[in-house]
């Protein structure tokens, strides 16, 4: 049984078909890289999945549990953790007080939750900086705390919405880095990214989506040779990234 | 540690101060002043727990004001009901109302939600005018008991009053640090951050949407009973007006909003300025309190929008680099 499973989901919005009959499955332990041109479906698919929206059709399982267009605060209960990918950090609360609101979603008292605060604080290399504001961080630490927000509710499964987006080589290779801890300690991940240079070599296997449907989905070797892939998405861009490192 | 200790002598020193207070100053005006400060202060704790804390600008607090002081008066009168019982009823009405408000309510954000409340409470104070049964317009003159603690009045002294406010007081205190200290601070915070971050972190946000509007209409409401035993006369005009949602709002966003002690400081600063007016202008100078309320409002939020408790802090960074 897969970990998660999206079964011919469709998300419309008025006359805009965003997502057109989806299928996919994440394992236990994977890393699933979710590509596609911009407005392909990718951020629509993961508000669907997370339950910001409720799918037109179609269903989501979760360890074996329908939780089609449950609420995202229970979604967020049964294991799934998302990112944002504009970062949304409660800018007025300290680091530290971010990432405690999210601990409290496994405990009610205030010092088991900051204990997992500052463990996942620690973990994400945030911890010199628990007591700054979070609007006072820099882009790259923000989206730091988004990560470590989504890994203090203790998922099961983790969502990133374009984590990378906006970082500089050694901010993403830090950021990768980081994806590769969270991994190793037993989270799976599924990630959207626009970085081949980060999908790639870390996902075991890329789904890619345009104009709302999925046109292929393989492991990263055979994704970047496939024509379709290619044509729609990789093409130029792809190239244009290698000739860059 | 050092730091730590300073805090639990001030406090120490505080409370001492506020329990001697109305040993040394004997006459009624003092004590009234005080007393004030307290319901003041209290209501403006109140407002912050939804209003500061969760960041829902409720501006129709009261009608959970005016319910407190009617349900405690009512039962009182037709029932015989001692004023403590009423007291509870009242606030555990007043939960009642907020569930009924909030649940329509809480779908609204920012402003629509203010404009929701006020609409609310204009709806209430016109329902009280006409409802015959509990004294229409002319209002409700509570009848007067022997003083004694169990009927909460006292006819010849403040004194009682003083303590029994100052005790409705360093309730809403401890319960408002609780708060602050526990998980649902942590919620009501994230929720005024970012509703949809709040989701995605797994809290229930209309529970504790509501969870936040009740703590603040319970207490608003004990409020609005020790109102009633303690002048004695309650009409829709006194326990229902807008002014009332309104004036402990301003009263937490001037001390400082989604703070323990801003509501404090800010009850400490506008009801001496209100009860002076009052005093030096007559019935004439009506309103002369809300002009300066709303100067130093502008002020305040110009300068420094986090209330006096913002300035506080940011003179403490400058002393310690």
């Amino acid at each position: 049984m897969a970990l998660l499973e999206v079964k011919n989901l469709t998300k419309d919005f008025g006359g805009l078909r965003a997502n057109d009959q989806i299928n996919l499955k994440v394992e236990e332990g994977e890393i699933v890289g979710l590509i596609g041109p911009n407005g392909a479906g990718k951020t629509t698919l993961f508000n669907c999945i997370a339950g910001f929206y409720p799918p037109s059709a179609g269903e989501v399982w979760f360890k074996g549990e329908n939780i089609t267009a449950l609420p995202a605060n229970l979604i967020c209960q049964r294991g799934i953790a998302r990112t944002f990918q504009l970062v949304r950090v409660f800018k007025d609360m300290t680091v530290l007080d971010n990432v405690m609101v999210a601990a409290f979603n496994r405990t009610n008292k205030a010092s088991s939750a900051q204990k997992k605060a500052l463990e996942v604080l620690d973990f994400c290399g945030l911890v010199t900086k628990k007591n700054m504001l979070a609007g006072g961080l820099t882009i790259a630490d923000k989206k730091r705390l988004e990560f470590a927000k989504a890994l203090a509710t203790a998922p099961s499964l983790l969502m990133l919405d374009e984590a990378m987006a906006g970082l500089n080589q050694t901010e993403t290779a830090e950021a990768v880095e980081l994806i590769k801890k969270v991994r190793a300690s037993g989270i799976t991940i599924f990630l959207v990214e626009h970085v081949m240079e980060v999908v790639m070599p870390i996902s075991h296997r890329v789904v890619v989506l345009n104009y709302g449907r999925k046109i292929a989905e393989d492991i990263p070797e055979k994704i970047i040779q496939n024509e379709e892939v290619i044509k729609a998405y990789l093409g130029e861009k792809y190239h244009a990234a290698r000739r860059r490192y | 540690m050092k730091k730590n200790t300073y805090q639990w002598f001030l406090l120490a020193a505080g409370v001492a101060v506020l329990m001697v207070y109305p040993l040394v100053l004997k006459l009624p005006f003092p004590r009234h002043l005080m007393i004030m400060i307290f319901l003041y202060a209290t209501l403006g704790l109140a407002w912050n727990m939804i209003g500061g804390y969760a960041g829902q600008i409720s501006l129709g607090h009261a009608v959970y004001f005016g319910t407190g002081a009617y349900t405690s008066t009512l039962l009182l009168m037709k029932l015989g009901v001692s004023p403590w019982a009423g007291m509870l009823v009242g606030g555990l009405l007043s939960i009642g109302l907020a569930f009924l408000i909030g649940y329509p309510c809480f779908k609204l954000a920012g402003h629509y939600f203010a404009i929701a409340t006020i609409a609310i409470g204009e709806i209430a104070q016109h329902w009280m005018l006409n409802w015959d049964w509990a004294g229409a317009a002319v209002g409700l003159t509570l009848p007067i008991l022997p003083e004694s603690l169990i009927n909460l009045q006292f006819h010849t002294t403040k004194l009682p009053y003083y303590y029994i406010a100052l005790a409705i007081f360093a309730l809403t205190i401890l319960v408002t640090y609780a708060i602050d200290r526990s998980k649902l601070g942590y919620y009501f915070k994230a929720i005024k951050g970012d509703l949809e971050a709040a989701r995605s972190l797994g809290i229930n946000v209309a529970r504790y949407k509501f969870y936040a509007l009740a703590l603040s209409a319970f207490f608003t409401s004990i409020c609005g009973s020790f109102y009633a035993q303690y002048v004695l006369f309650i009409d829709p005009d006194s326990v229902f007006p807008l002014m009332l949602s309104i004036i402990p709002c301003l009263i937490a966003t001037l001390g400082g909003v989604g703070t323990v002690w801003g509501p404090i400081i800010g009850a400490y600063i506008l009801i001496p300025i209100s009860e002076f007016t009052r005093i030096h202008f007559g019935g004439g100078g009506k309103g002369t309190d809300l002009i300066i309320y709303g100067f130093l409002i502008m002020i305040i939020s110009i300068y420094q929008p986090f209330g006096v408790i913002g300035l506080t802090k940011r003179f403490r960074k400058k002393e310690q680099p």
